[in-house]
């Protein structure tokens, strides 16, 4: 149910982190979430996708590793350096 | 295409919990003990703050902050029986309070001429139970319309509280409701919780609630900043005549 909120604060850290450390683009955002986290996953997912598919994150996607016990995180990033110069 | 993989490892909830811990040390400072009150919608929460504020008001300074989705009803009602010591918090939307949003609220009240804070949440049996919001103890509240086994369907709610107040007992003639199966089933989840058993219509048992919330302003001590173990007031006053 509160799904919407996880997701807005994993936004958040994501957002942190690339404005941190001046990433360039983000593809992939990996989370980590426990059975008894008190989450839905595939509603996470679903609230995830609909974030990550608008400004700032340029269509950046999800992977979710659902696991024992209640742990909640963002355990990396996945950036695009893009085409090194010729 | 040059792709890397950057390790954040950082907890979803660091900052809520980051904030929760500096709204416990700022009522910790001010010997303000907060009860963070938990339950579905309509198992009576309001009401008990209602006639807390009604009967204890001259006794104890008593602020509160209340959460809804929408309207400031809650914070009417409560407000009608205390000065200016209520902050409503208008969620627009989310389901439960956050550490933020407390911290905010604090800002209006003035600690020094408090005695105890009721934060009322959003009423739901799920998402609060995630939000740490630097309360003392988390308080859930079931009443005896509902089912005896709530408990085991929000098992995490019933896990993180230390006290359960079951409530409109004066309804029990009138109701199919098994109250020593309720506590079993509480129990079973966490053993250490202490029940009240309440009717904030005719009275009944309120007399042990206050006694508790007394106690509560007085102790001081560790139990009030510490995170809620279950264990100390709640076992204390669990052996008293009206504790289930």
């Amino acid at each position: 149910m509160h799904e919407m909120s996880v997701a807005l604060e994993i936004c958040r850290i994501t957002e942190a982190r690339v404005g941190r450390d001046s990433l360039p683009r983000v593809r992939e955002v990996g989370v980590i979430v426990g059975r008894q986290s008190g989450l839905e996953p595939d509603n996470l997912l679903f609230c995830l996708d609909a974030l990550l598919g608008r400004p700032p994150f340029a269509g950046a996607r999800t992977e979710l590793e659902v696991v024992a016990g209640d742990e909640l995180s963002v355990s990396y990033l996945e950036v695009d350096d893009g085409d090194p110069p010729h | 295409m040059a792709i890397r993989r950057i390790e954040v490892r950082e907890r979803v909830m660091e900052r809520n919990d980051t904030i929760a811990g500096e709204v416990r040390l700022r009522l910790g400072e001010h010997g303000v003990p907060a009860l963070n009150l938990v339950s579905s919608p309509g198992s009576g929460k309001t009401l008990l703050l209602e006639r807390t504020l009604q009967d204890l008001g001259r006794e104890l300074r008593m602020a509160v902050v209340t959460g809804d989705v929408q309207t400031q009803n809650d914070a009417d009602r409560i407000a009608r029986w205390t000065d200016d010591l209520v902050q409503a918090v208008v969620t627009g939307g989310a389901c439960h309070l956050d550490a933020l949003q407390v911290s905010n609220a604090l800002e209006a009240l003035d600690l020094d001429a408090t005695d105890l804070l009721f934060i009322e949440n959003v009423g739901n049996l799920v998402c609060p139970a995630s939000w740490d919001l630097g309360e003392a103890a988390k308080v859930v509240l079931f009443s005896v319309t509902e089912g005896e086994d709530k408990p085991l369907k929000y098992p995490k709610m019933f896990r993180e509280a230390s006290y359960a107040v079951l409530t409109k007992v004066d309804l029990l003639p009138h109701v199919p409701f098994d109250l020593e199966q309720a506590v079993a089933y509480a129990r079973a989840i966490n053993p250490a919780l202490t029940f009240f058993r309440v009717s904030s219509i005719d009275g009944t048992g309120l007399d042990a609630w206050y006694g508790f919330l007394r106690e509560l302003h007085q102790s001081g001590g560790s139990m009030r900043w510490e995170r809620p173990t279950g264990q100390g007031v709640g076992a204390a006053v669990d052996a008293r005549a009206g504790y289930a």
